[in-house]
């Protein structure tokens, strides 16, 4: 008799922890490859098992489009395309996080406490060790352009870069770019009159390089550039000796998050020390904290890179990106410097010929 | 008995509070009203700067007109509060060339802002924006209509910004207060030094010490120190008059007192039975004039110098007038006289007054009256109305008064000339202090044919107040 | 007749004594308020002469003492003190004459007499005085013994004046017993009064007029 009320107790006891164990769904909606943050998801699941990660891996494009119209809207919105993400915040989609990880998190990688950057992406240059055989292999943006006009011959069609089109992080890195200087325009001009190949990622910019079909490209994002190079000997990494530009992957709780408790919560994993550790020691993307110590990190990029790094900064100005005019106005002038010298029109790349408003 | 109402300090304390408080209720409401307008402008000036940084950019290609709104505008309209930033840029009929959210802009607000700059406050979905609209003329090659540039922002830092500036303009008032508060009490104590000495100067005094104080003082205590002297001087007055008063009482008493000793003397000595009979005869006169005499300087020294504390009140002079009257005509020594009351008048006689007073005036009118008259004589009592006033008076037609002796009838010891009575002169005296307590007037008139009748005027309650 | 005196004050005690005691009474004398207690618990008097400042108390203590005890017993006080306060406190109190020190003999004994007077008819409702008696309940006064016969108005005047014998009967309040409202002259009285007069002719009492105040009943001097 005694043996069956404790046997119907523990069934109890374990049913009752089943049903909190299971309590809370968290919906992440993030433009950011599942297999790169799969350590920092594990840790966080890890460390918070009641609560049940949905986490939604999509396109720049997905993502900012599911933040105004999902219904039910996401917990939590991760993307690199740094100008859409603040202006879903600027339109008011974000809630602020006050907690005290969020309000020491450092100032120039935070707007309004509601939206964080929490990685720190270096944009690089990647070419072919076949390049290095032929030519002296560029170090800064003048030796690119200078090279792409001394080598026009050697490396027409092997030069490949974004396309400020089809991707929003290289549409931003070029406005950024064009920001700094007109003489960027100038480069563009080579780039086009060395029919470079634009790609939509890097991860295709690096394949190009490995299988060979390319020899030189220009603004990848260093953290995937980084470890394919570690695997890829024949890939050779370069970031920029004049400027580097870096870009960080933000995050914010939507303001109509469903399950804002759990939101919280990862969010404050995200910028905390244990889920930094984990991107600066399981992942390529860079821990922003001063604190962590591990291969990749902010703090030890700057030590080898110098002062030259340039994120792309998380403020209102990066909201003029965004505009339709103006962003009208850039790939117009995009397209006329990308084909003033163009011979074969036939090798003309559609894509890059739309104007392509909407999406990042 | 002195009532203590607070201290001098706590007073000025308490109306410094309150000038304080009043002041600095307007000033805060000042002060609050200037940090919202100095906030206002500080962020409506990034608002016009935002404005005109984005006109710059508007250029023309073709017909229709190309913002491209340049990032330093944004960054300023976001201003370091990190607000949420809008812009929009309208075309001449009001078509949105470029805007990045979808809040709407009142047609109201866009006529006002095609004649001049202007500025809106609005609340969009929960949250609060302030706007800035102004024409800008642009031309181009085909068309030069003017464009309208809108800008605006959230408003958390004006509000940050406003509640800073109130804090320390909150935070200097107090200061100022404090500040105050303190040299207040400073200076209370600098000017309260002659009030601290004044009172020392006054502890330190004897008691028997009656001269002018010869105070250094400012003028505010001039009045005060001046009552003072004037008190020192009327209290060595009556200290003067007392002593005068009790030589002349114990030289009155005495004289009765030795009277009776002789008398006892002479009689112990004789062995006659008919003279000791005399001679207790005598002692017991003397000894009831003594007493008498006695009982009346008593009265007359409490009345004179004893301040009463007794209140007067409203009392209707008829009855009292009626009680003593009927009380004395049933004593001893009213048996041989004719003692009556004159019909009184109708209507209530009300002064203000003393009761047991004025019962002491009366006894005294009517006990001279019954001592200086002979055994027989007719004494009456009564009360008119003359004019304002209430008069009461008493009349016999015994002997009368010289009219020489008149006017010192009512000084002490005075027995109007005689010495063949048991006065002790000291009757009409008390009668006159008592009067003039009731701010009544005495006459003493000849009656016709013969006798004596004094008169008392008093005035009517209710008319000195 | 039983008489106490309170009195703290060996010569007016002996005074009093020797001036009370040929009325007829049995005197007993206290000079403090702790043995004339005693006395008034176990004994009744019928009358107390009391002075106020005793070396052990105040008067006014014993005489309040008595009242609430409710014994009506007669009190006259006797006192130095002239104020008024005390003699208005001291009849309130219940007292029923007051006599201030210094006092006559004379007056004290008339005063004693009219207060045992009063105690008497309180057990007695005949109204006398001297060879005059009343019986109000009858309604018939005797002289000597002889019925007087007096009309109403008469008999209702000498009522009034007997109850106030020995004090002033106060005119309004005669006026107010023989006559009706309204039906008042300013003689009318003086009028039945002389008639009254008439009457006790001879018989050692006479009705004093007081003029304004009202009259007396008292025996004639002789």
């Amino acid at each position: 008799m005694q043996r069956l009320w404790l046997t119907t107790a523990l069934v109890l006891c374990c049913f009752a922890s089943f049903q909190g164990l299971a309590a809370t769904p968290l919906v992440v909606e993030a433009a950011l490859d599942r297999q790169v943050v799969a350590p920092l998801l594990a840790a966080f699941e890890q460390a918070h098992p009641g609560i049940e990660l949905s986490y939604r891996d999509r396109s720049t494009l997905e993502v900012n489009a599911l933040t105004a119209e999902a219904d039910p809207p996401p917990d939590v919105v991760i993307s690199s395309a740094m100008p859409w993400q603040m202006n879903r915040v600027n339109q008011g989609y974000a809630q602020r996080l006050d907690s005290e990880l969020a309000n020491e998190w450092p100032e120039w990688a935070k707007w309004r406490n509601e939206v964080f950057g929490f990685t720190f992406e270096p944009i690089v240059m990647a070419y072919r060790l076949d390049l290095a055989r032929h030519m002296l292999p560029p170090q800064t943006h003048a030796d690119l352009h200078k090279l792409l006009s001394a080598q026009r011959d050697t490396l027409q069609g092997k030069v490949t870069t974004y396309s400020p089109s089809k991707s929003g992080i290289g549409y931003t890195l070029f406005q950024q770019d064009a920001r700094y200087t007109d003489r960027f325009w100038d480069l563009v001009t080579a780039l086009g009159d060395a029919d470079a190949h634009l790609e939509s990622n890097t991860r295709s910019m690096l394949e190009g390089l490995s299988e060979g079909r390319y020899w030189l490209g220009y603004n990848l994002l260093g953290s995937y550039a980084m470890v394919w190079a570690q695997e890829h000997p024949e890939v050779i990494v370069q970031v920029p000796q004049d400027y580097a530009l870096v870009v960080m992957r933000t995050g914010f709780i939507h303001r109509d998050a469903p399950h804002p408790r759990a939101a919280q919560a990862f969010m404050n994993f995200l910028l905390s020390r244990g889920g930094q550790r984990v991107l600066a020691a399981q992942t390529p993307l860079f821990s922003v904290r001063p604190d962590i110590v591990g291969p990749y990190t902010a703090q030890r990029l700057r030590d080898q890179v110098g002062d030259r790094l340039y994120p792309i900064p998380l403020n209102a100005s990066v909201l003029a990106f965004v505009d339709p005019q103006r962003r009208d106005a850039f790939m117009a002038r995009w397209q006329r410097e990308f084909n003033r010298y163009q011979r074969t029109p036939e090798t003309q790349q559609q894509g890059d010929k739309t104007h392509v408003i909407t999406a990042p | 008995m002195t009532q203590v109402i607070g201290t001098l300090k706590a007073r000025l304390a308490v109306w410094l509070l309150v000038m304080v408080s009043g002041l600095g209720t307007l000033l805060l409401m000042e002060a609050y009203y200037s940090t919202q307008r100095a906030a206002e402008r500080a962020f409506d000036s990034q608002l016009e700067a935002a404005a005109l940084t984005t006109a710059d950019s508007v250029q023309w290609e073709g017909s229709t007109p190309v913002v491209r709104i340049p990032p330093a505008a944004l960054q300023i309209l976001a201003t370091a509060h990190q607000e949420r930033v809008f812009y929009a840029v309208l075309d001449h009929d009001g078509r949105r060339i470029s805007a990045n959210l979808a809040i709407s802009i009142p047609s109201a607000g866009q006529a006002a802002a095609a004649i001049e700059p202007t500025w809106l406050d609005l609340t969009q979905a929960g949250t609060r924006w302030r706007l800035h609209g102004r024409e800008y003329d642009s031309a181009g090659w085909d068309i030069q209509d003017p464009v309208q540039i809108w800008v605006g922002h959230t408003m958390s830092g004006r509000q940050v910004l406003a509640s800073e500036l109130f804090e320390r303009a909150i935070i200097r008032f107090v200061a100022m207060v404090l500040l105050a508060g303190i040299l207040m009490l400073l200076a209370m104590r600098v000017a309260l030094k002659p009030m601290r000495q004044l009172r020392h100067r006054l502890r330190r005094r004897q008691a028997d010490d009656m001269r002018p104080l010869n105070a250094r003082v400012p003028e505010e205590l001039r009045e005060m120190v001046e009552a003072l002297d004037t008190l020192f001087t009327r209290q060595r007055e009556s200290r003067d008059n007392l002593l005068r008063f009790t030589a002349d009482a114990s030289h009155q008493l005495k004289t009765p007192l030795a009277g009776l000793q002789s008398t006892s003397e002479l009689a112990l000595q004789s062995r006659d039975p008919d003279e000791w009979y005399r001679a207790l005869s005598d002692v017991h006169d003397g000894a009831k004039r003594t007493s008498r005499l006695a009982g009346q300087l008593l009265s007359l020294a409490r009345l004179r110098h004893v301040e009463e504390a007794d209140e007067c009140l409203p009392l209707d002079l008829r009855k009292t007038l009626h009680d003593s009257v009927l009380e004395w005509a049933q004593r001893e020594v009213a048996m041989e006289h004719d003692l009556g009351l004159a019909e009184l008048p109708v209507e209530p006689m009300i002064i203000q007054g003393q009761a047991w007073a004025l019962r002491e005036l009366l006894g005294n009118l009517i006990d001279n009256a019954l001592r200086y008259t002979p055994p027989g004589s007719e004494i009456t009592l009564g009360l008119n109305t003359i004019g304002n006033h209430i008069m009461l008076y008493i009349e016999d037609n015994g002997p009368g008064v010289d009219p020489e002796i008149r006017p010192r009838l009512f000084q002490p010891f005075e027995r109007g000339g005689r010495q063949d009575t048991q006065g002790s002169g000291l009757g009409l005296a008390i009668v006159d202090t008592i009067a003039q307590r009731h701010a009544a007037k005495l006459q003493v008139k000849e009656r016709r044919p013969r006798g004596l009748r004094i008169e008392v005027h008093f005035p009517a309650a209710g008319e000195e107040s | 007749m039983r008489l106490i005196i309170v009195e703290d004050d060996p010569m007016i005690a002996r005074s009093l004594y020797n001036a009370l005691s040929p009325l007829g009474n049995s005197v007993d004398i206290f000079a403090h308020v702790r043995d004339a207690r005693a006395a008034l618990r176990n004994d009744h008097f019928d009358l107390m002469l009391l002075d106020l400042g005793l070396p052990d108390g105040n008067g006014l203590e014993l005489l309040s003492e008595l009242r609430e005890r409710g014994d009506r017993t007669p009190v006259l006080i006797l006192t130095a003190r002239d104020g008024i306060e005390d003699r208005v406190r001291g009849l309130d109190l219940g007292a029923d004459d007051y006599l201030a020190k210094p006092f006559s003999l004379v007056e004290l004994e008339a005063r004693v007499r009219a207060l045992l007077r009063r105690s008497q008819q309180r057990s007695d409702n005949r109204l006398t005085l001297g060879p005059l008696c009343l019986d109000p309940t009858a309604g018939a006064a005797t002289l000597d013994g002889v019925a007087l016969g007096l009309p109403r108005r008469e008999l209702r005047l000498l009522e009034g004046l007997l109850l106030h014998a020995g004090n002033i009967a106060p005119r309004e309040m005669l006026e107010g017993r023989v006559f009706s409202f309204g039906e008042v002259g300013s003689n009318a009285l003086e009028v039945y009064v002389s008639r009254l007069r008439k009457r006790l002719q001879g018989s050692g009492l006479c009705i004093r007029t007081f003029r304004g105040l009202g009259y007396r009943l008292e025996e004639a001097p002789t």
